[in-house]
């Protein structure tokens, strides 16, 4: 038997004693690895990737439920690009936009060992249509999914998935250029063919993230801890995505903001999730911007919507004079300086974003065109939710229609409900109100198609809240729709958001910020927001 | 021998409760106060309750300042500064007058806190006499609906009401009550509390008809209308009346309770339960958003209840003697009163 030279010997003990370094102690930001993170929530998430929608849930299971694709775990412009993340690469499209390849990567395994197989993609979107899931029209698109929607049997003839090479065909009824983000979102990712379907946020499905949810209880909180089959096999087959810093993470329901913010300054937590009470967000901004708190920005829009199907406002003038009426530096103000004012349809940071103002704020000009149009019916019911500060949003802009000569009675619903009386139009006296929207995904289409399309006007789960129905614009859309984003359809996104404005069915007035604020333990420098999905939980790093 | 009318008599003793009167004297004061709402608004604050003034600038001492600053804090009491206006300051982002907001706020807490009362004793009176005096099936249907309703706390079901009608309003026949009206609090206080009316009452009944009095009247040949409401009822009046002012002070509490849950009065209503509500928010800022109007609210319950309670002594002097004995401080039987 030979031996080992002296000089070899130390070089390869010396390569080992670092690969043990990096495993347990330092990393490339100087933060530590391993720990435990406590986090804060104001409202319990749903814990089931087919079922939520909101910020909430989508923070959870970023990285805990992965879909064949996701998007880039990056701040800001970067972290709207999307990426493969169970699939080996971002789908083939044929030549008509009507048929979606992907092939799953090999080896992957859920938290509790079973393997990931093709065949649970189409068993996770029958699983949608069975929830009545928010997100089902997402997937409406895909050939025998309408007929699957009603009968919830039969399998979805326009899925084909082959087990032993992970391929996934996926054939769509017409061309949908927003395909390749809704293939994305959370809605679709992964779950075993057996999952039940029911909403399983008591009892969370495994995971094929690098973060797997242990426990759950709704209303008070749930822990996540590291997926055993991560370190084993998914975190080698999805090298680009992160693996995580903590070795936990807690999350503990706490409805008090004020609560939440005062746990983390006494390093009693070291995140929360929820934005910051009104009152203190000045506060914390000044104290700790740069050190513990900054500034986010997600793709949304806040607006008050006005019924075009009905006098008053299904006259152009008066929606105008509304438009000129609102002012949005008063909103600002109001909203304590987390909003940025915008009066447009598309979002900053929505691609095909250009800025405009068709509308400077002019009282005067909007009596004028008030007293042009001169509306018989002046007595309108402003909607707004009771949640600050979209009740004093609403509170403004029921004293803003008064000033303007209206008779306007302000209705505040409670928040739970809100959504669903202001969607149902059967609903009495849907004048006019407040509305916000949060991008599902970075595609400018997601603020056309749902909330200015004729077609998206429904009895039930109407989200074209203005029920404009325009035939020209409408033809725009639909065109738009069956085309992948370039610089080209960009630039028609972009003039069509003036030729809206220009028929001024809302009246926007801003995008709102959210915080990441976080305890002097964590790096706040490596915290990821990505827009979509808010904080990503695989950054938070200890010092 | 004292010949003079009880009435007279509890009118002497209440004259002698000084602490009663006074602060009677102060239910007035407050009640003044709120009734002078509009003449405030117009000739002084020149601004209505619902008025924003979120960019305005108000002039102080010959300087322009900012309503609502920046970072979307509110003005604080200007006291005379500004000519009365923004007196108490401004009420939060929106920039409305919080003075002007406070009287019109109280107008609505005592509008609410009187006309619920009044629903209750109504409502609690009529149950109690007619279950009390017919006993059998009657008592037994109107017994158990007040012990459901009994049985529910207060407040959980006076939240579980106001959520309920807050989004749907109410149907009353052909009537319907929108869900921002202000009815709807007052009908759900009013019901909420029927019970704690009607139940003690109908004891009383149960054994004021078996007195001479009431068999004497029926002798007579008076039926049962007559006798309920023309024999037992005025033997009860001054159990009914001291029900109406304790429940003056209990409706203002529940109704500021539910609003300040938001689902009680509904914007751009004010009362001081959704003053409270609104202050809250800014409480670690402008304190006195909260402090304000939750002081005007103890001190009007804190008026209305003592004024009750000496009400009571004065209305029935044997039940201050009872409850006195119990606690051991009783004086001797026969002292003049």
């Amino acid at each position: 038997m030979r031996k080992l030279p002296a000089a070899l010997a130390v070089v390869g003990l010396t390569v080992v004693a670092l690969s043990l370094a990096s495993c347990g102690g330092g990393s490339d930001s100087g933060g530590k690895e391993g720990g435990t993170l406590r986090g804060t929530y104001a409202s319990f998430a749903e814990l089931d990737p087919t079922i939520a929608y909101t910020a909430e849930g989508l923070t959870a299971m970023y990285n805990t439920y992965l879909p064949l694709l996701t998007y880039a775990h990056a701040n800001g412009q970067a972290g709207t690009e999307v990426v493969p993340a169970l699939a080996q690469s971002l789908p083939k499209i044929s030549k008509d936009g009507k048929t979606y390849t992907l092939t799953l990567r090999k080896g992957l395994k859920y938290s509790d060992g079973a393997p990931v197989k093709a065949s649970d993609f189409a068993s996770t979107i029958e699983r949608i249509f069975k929830l009545n899931s928010p997100g089902s029209s997402f997937y409406t698109a895909i050939v025998g999914a309408e007929k699957f929607a009603e009968t919830k049997s039969g399998g979805i003839p326009g899925i084909e998935t082959d087990d032993k090479t992970g391929e996934i065909v996926i054939h769509l009824t017409q061309p949908r250029g927003t395909f390749t983000n809704e293939l994305a979102l959370l809605y679709s990712a992964l779950l075993p063919s057996d999952t039940p379907a029911k909403n399983l946020t008591a009892d969370p499905a495994p995971a094929t993230g690098p973060y797997a949810i242990t426990k759950s209880e709704p209303g008070r909180g749930w822990s996540y801890v590291r997926n055993p089959q991560w370190a084993k096999t998914n975190g080698e087959l999805m090298p680009d995505l992160p693996s995580g810093h903590v070795d936990k993470i807690e999350i503990s329901v706490v409805r008090n903001k004020a609560t939440s913010v005062n746990e983390i300054e006494r390093g009693k937590s070291e995140w929360m999730q929820s934005i910051l009470p009104a009152d203190l967000y000045n506060k914390v901004k000044d104290k700790f911007e740069g050190t513990q708190f900054r500034v986010e920005q997600p793709i949304n829009l806040y607006y008050f919507w006005m019924n075009t199907s009905q006098p008053p406002f299904d006259d152009l003038k008066v929606r105008q004079a509304v438009n000129y009426a609102v002012d949005t530096a008063a909103l600002e103000r109001i909203y304590s300086g987390s909003l940025v004012a915008a009066h447009q349809v598309l979002p900053k940071d929505m691609p095909g974003h250009e800025p405009f103002d068709l509308y400077p704020h002019d009282m005067a000009k909007a009596k004028e065109l008030l007293a042009q149009a001169n509306p018989a019916d002046r007595d309108i019911t402003v909607w707004t939710d009771n949640e600050s500060p979209n009740d004093e949003a609403g509170a403004y802009y029921q004293d803003v229609l008064s000033k303007l000569g209206f008779n306007a009675k302000l209705k505040t619903i409670n928040a739970d409900v809100y959504f669903q009386l202001i969607s149902n139009t059967s609903t009495p006296d849907l004048d006019t109100g407040w509305t916000n929207w949060f991008a599902d995904y970075p595609h400018p289409n997601d603020y056309f198609q749902l909330q200015l399309s004729g077609e998206s006007i429904a009895p039930i789960g109407n989200t074209n809240l203005a029920r404009i129905d325009d035939p020209k614009l409408n033809a725009k859309i639909s065109k738009l729709a069956e085309e992948q984003l370039g610089p080209g359809q960009e630039d028609e996104y972009a003039e069509m958001d003036r030729e809206f404005m220009e028929q001024a069915p809302w009246t926007p007035y801003g995008t709102n910020t959210v915080s990441t604020f976080v305890s002097s333990d964590i790096n706040l420098d490596e915290v990821i927001f990505n827009p979509t999905f808010g904080q990503d939980l695989t950054s938070f790093q200890f010092k | 021998m004292d010949t003079r009318s009880p009435w007279y008599l509890a009118y002497r003793r209440l004259r002698r409760n000084r602490t009663a009167l006074a602060f009677a004297a102060l239910f007035a004061l407050i009640a003044l106060f709120v009734l002078a709402a509009p003449l405030w608004a117009n000739n002084v604050a020149d601004t209505g309750p619902n008025a924003t003034h979120t960019l305005d600038k108000v002039e102080v001492d010959g300087e322009a300042r900012e309503v609502v600053n920046r970072e979307g804090k509110p003005v604080g009491p200007l006291w005379f500064s500004a000519g009365g206006k923004f007196f108490l300051g401004a009420d939060g982002r929106l920039g409305r007058d919080e003075m002007v907001r406070l009287m019109y706020g109280g107008r609505t807490s005592l509008f609410i806190g009187i006309v619920a009362a009044l629903i209750t004793t109504l409502l609690g009176t009529t149950l109690g006499l007619l279950a009390g005096y017919y006993r059998g099936w009657a008592d037994a249907v109107i017994a158990r609906t007040m012990d459901v309703i009994w049985a529910f706390p207060v407040i959980l079901l006076g939240i579980a009401l106001g959520v309920a009608l807050a989004t749907s309003g109410l149907q009353i026949g052909p009537m319907h009550l929108s869900g921002s009206s202000i009815w709807i609090p007052i009908l759900i206080i009013g019901v909420v509390y029927t019970p704690y009316v009607a139940r003690p009452i109908r004891g009383e009944v149960l054994a004021l008809r078996e007195k001479e009095f009431v068999e004497a009247a029926v002798s007579q040949g008076a039926g049962s209308l007559r006798v309920m409401f023309g024999e037992l009822l005025p033997n009860l009046l001054s159990t009914v009346i001291v029900f109406f002012a304790i429940g003056i002070a209990n409706s203002m509490l529940l109704e500021s309770i539910i609003s300040f849950l938001g689902v009680g009065v509904q914007a751009p209503n004010t009362s001081w339960g959704t003053m409270i509500a609104g202050g809250f928010e800014l409480i670690t800022s402008s304190p006195l958003l909260t402090v304000i109007p939750g002081v005007m609210l103890l001190l009007t319950v804190l008026a209305v209840n003592v004024f009750a309670d000496g009400l009571r002594d004065a209305l029935d002097p044997k039940a201050k003697l009872r409850l006195e004995a119990h606690a051991g401080i009783a004086e001797p039987e026969g002292t003049p009163v």
